[in-house]
């Protein structure tokens, strides 16, 4: 298994697809409500120095807080999966 | 015969322009009310329109409906209860997939809808082509393209409305994946028989979203098909190994990009980038910051010279009416009193006029451009530390201007935890009523550094606070979520509505307790109580704070407004040179007690109306205790080498 990554390591302008949210229960209803589920994929646009992250997700601009962009792993779809 | 009352909503995702649409239909015919046992605003309206009276009904602006929020409890309990005979989606076209999120969840509810798609100007603009028609027939329900702010498309929806009651067209509903489908269909045959005014189909997605709300529903009603859910939810997350609302979500998001792949077209356009060219400055890691001081600094620089004109002109034409009442009315206690109810209600105008009017105009005109966004954007790392998110951070640098407005502003926050951490801080952020306090006093006759070093202090004060409130309060902490809004031209019609209704809730709601404390304080000194109160209040005062006896009525004029402690000094002492009677250890207690001690009055009505009586209780005694502990502290502390 590869290590877990997470949203808060994407580098600007990556563009990557949710794999997992581990927020409390209210928060990942709620970006579920927002369009925020596991597949989705998603843009990062914008990093402020330990603060929030930017992203473009179904069409709109979303700022998610540092802490919660930890909570989400996401996986690089670009880029060719190594053979084992 | 036919009825011509009819009963409407507006509903939609915030920042839709919703508001602009409600405003637009119904003018000035609004009313501005509670909902029952909340705190939450319940705008509702009438218009007139083809022989209908229509009654219009503004739902809070939402981003579901789940239970996230008060807000979202709320607004599907009134389209169930209440049954409007229609409902009016609006749509910001320029997002449609994130819109139609919320669309899906509104048409689950089954009741005639109508979609308004907002901002369709600006969507062309953008590049993209919507089919219109296609939408329609997918969605199953009238389509309209309108453009809020010209008004265009509104008269239009109506008309669809109406002809859609006309029709008595049931609505069909949108399937989900086959899985979740089937599923949904057998228990919504079993909730035929539940009596609720929800729709059985609507209930049984909540099921299996494991509502809390509806479960409390259907447990009263029929216990066993609690179990029969609980079964499904387990099915389905069985078959896709996590929690059944998302998986419910998730069918709601894989429709809605069904549909999108079907209804729209999009093609490179030139404003996303315009959009990007600002936000690569306004939000850039170095630059952002820089700007954002230089924005807000302007703009708080501008109310502060406006304001303090407009004051100072008003006072002027003030100035001789106490002595014209007295003329008038004589000499008596009567005549003092109302003249003192007069003064209390003129005070409120000096400060709404020359600082609440502007900087409500400031607010709405930040706000709708899409740069508070911003603000709150790169504020949210700073906020963090105080336990709060980014968005808090309008509230606080409103609070700078006035607390009233920074108060009512808290509703901005999601949950009733950020809003109360939020409306506490912003009742300890200096306005510029405590500001005239601290630079008359610490400025003028101490130094300039001991005002930064009270400032700073209360900054250091408000982090710690916040951080302790946010630890000790319970409930999940909320990260910003957040929206980023592009760039728009403000409407000025909008933004003068938004400040006329913002500004009577400031009126309203302070005008009241303002008066009559004004009228009691008057009533105390009238019948000499001031002495005896004076005494009863100098072992804190004179012992403890190491202050002058009067200072503890400064203090208590002080309650009605801030700047009283300065004008009562001025005028028990006869003279502006308060070095004749301050020590300037006493000075700087003084100045950080006035701006600890108690919030302002009609900071306190919007507070109680805001939080209720048991929060307003619990902050001014804290406050109330913090100001006493830290004021003595200081007067010992600094009285070691100064």
């Amino acid at each position: 298994m590869n290590k877990p990554l997470f949203l808060s390591k994407i580098k600007e302008g990556e563009e990557v697809e949710i794999v997992t949210i581990n927020a409390g229960a209210q928060t990942t209803k709620r970006l579920a409500d927002l369009g925020l589920t596991s597949g989705t994929k998603i843009k990062v646009l914008r990093k402020a120095i330990s603060g929030p992250l930017e992203i473009r997700i179904r069409g709109s601009r979303l700022a998610l807080g540092r802490g919660l962009a930890n909570k989400i792993t996401v996986k690089r779809y670009l880029v060719c999966a190594t053979p084992n | 015969m036919r009825n011509t009352k009819l009963n409407i909503v507006l509903a939609g995702q915030t920042d839709v322009g919703k508001s602009v649409i409600f405003n637009y239909l119904t003018g000035l015919h609004q009313h501005i009310g509670k909902w029952s046992g909340q705190t939450l605003e319940r705008a509702e309206g009438t218009l007139y329109y083809q022989g209908y009276t229509m009654d219009v009904l503004n739902l809070p602006g939402i981003s579901s409906l789940t239970n996230y929020s008060a807000e979202e409890i709320i607004s599907r309990k009134y389209i169930a209860e209440q049954k409007p005979d229609f409902i009016i989606n609006v749509v910001d076209a320029t997002r449609l997939e994130k819109s139609l999120l919320f669309t899906l969840q509104l048409l689950e509810m089954a009741r005639p809808t109508i979609i308004g798609l907002n901002m369709f100007d600006l969507s062309e603009k953008r590049g993209l082509e919507i089919n219109l028609s296609k939408l329609e027939k997918i969605l199953g329900t009238p389509v309209v393209p309108t453009i809020a702010t010209q008004g265009k498309g509104l008269t239009k929806t109506l008309d669809r409305g109406i002809e859609l009651l006309k029709e008595k067209k049931t609505l069909k509903p949108l399937n989900y994946g086959a899985e979740v489908e089937t599923r949904l269909e057998r228990l919504t045959a079993d909730l035929k028989n539940i009596k609720s005014p929800y729709a059985p189909r609507w209930l049984a997605i909540k099921l299996l979203e494991r509502d809390k709300e509806v479960e409390k529903i259907i447990k009263r009603g029929n216990p066993v098909l609690l179990k029969e859910a609980e079964n499904l939810c387990q099915e389905l997350e069985e078959i896709h190994g996590h929690d059944s609302s998302i998986i419910i979500a998730g069918e709601r998001c894989l429709l809605v990009a069904q549909i999108i792949a079907k209804v729209l077209k999009t093609s490179e356009s030139k404003k996303i980038s315009f959009n990007e060219k600002i936000d690569k400055i306004t939000c850039h890691k170095i630059w952002g910051y820089p700007t954002m001081a230089a924005v807000l600094g302007i703009v708080f620089f501008a109310i502060f010279k406006f304001g303090n004109f407009i004051s100072a002109f008003l006072a002027r034409i003030y100035s001789g009416w106490p002595a014209a009442w007295e003329n008038f009315f004589g000499h008596s206690a009567w005549s003092a009193l109302s003249w003192s109810a007069i003064e209390s209600a003129l005070a409120l105008l000096d400060l709404a006029l020359p600082f609440i009017i502007p900087f409500y105009i400031f607010l709405f005109l930040l706000e709708s451009s899409g740069y508070l966004a911003r603000v709150s954007f790169l504020m949210d790392n700073l906020m963090h530390k105080m336990g709060i998110h980014g968005k808090a951070c309008i509230p606080l640098i409103t609070g700078l201007t006035c607390n009233v407005p920074a108060c009512l502003s808290c509703r901005m926050m999601e949950t009733e935890r950020e809003k109360f951490i939020t409306g506490f801080l912003t009742t300890l952020i200096p306005c510029s009523a405590k500001t005239i306090v601290v630079f008359g006093l610490v400025g003028k006759f101490v130094g300039l550094g001991w005002v930064l070093a009270l400032y700073l202090f209360i900054l250091f004060l408000v982090l710690f606070l916040g951080k302790l409130t946010s630890k000790t309060l319970p409930g999940e902490a909320v990260e910003l979520i957040m929206e980023m809004p592009d760039y728009k031209i403000p409407k000025i019609k909008t933004i003068l509505l938004q400040t006329w209704f913002g500004l009577k809730d400031f009126i309203f709601i302070a005008a009241p307790l303002v008066i009559i404390l004004g009228v009691i304080i008057k009533a105390v000194s009238l019948a000499g109580w001031l002495p005896l109160i004076t005494s009863w209040l100098s072992p804190i005062v004179v012992g403890w704070l190491g202050l002058p006896a009067i200072c503890g009525i400064l203090l208590i004029f002080g309650v009605l407004r801030k700047e009283l402690i300065l004008v009562m000094l001025a005028g028990l002492l006869g003279t502006t040179n308060f070095a004749q009677i301050l020590t300037p250890v006493q000075m700087i207690v003084l100045a950080l007690v006035s701006l600890l001690y108690f919030p302002c009055v009609a900071t306190l009505a919007v507070f109680w109306r805001e939080f209720g009586w048991k929060k307003t209780t619990a902050v001014v005694a804290l406050e109330l205790f913090l100001a006493i502990l830290l004021g003595g502290l200081a007067y010992r502390i600094l009285g070691l080498f100064m």
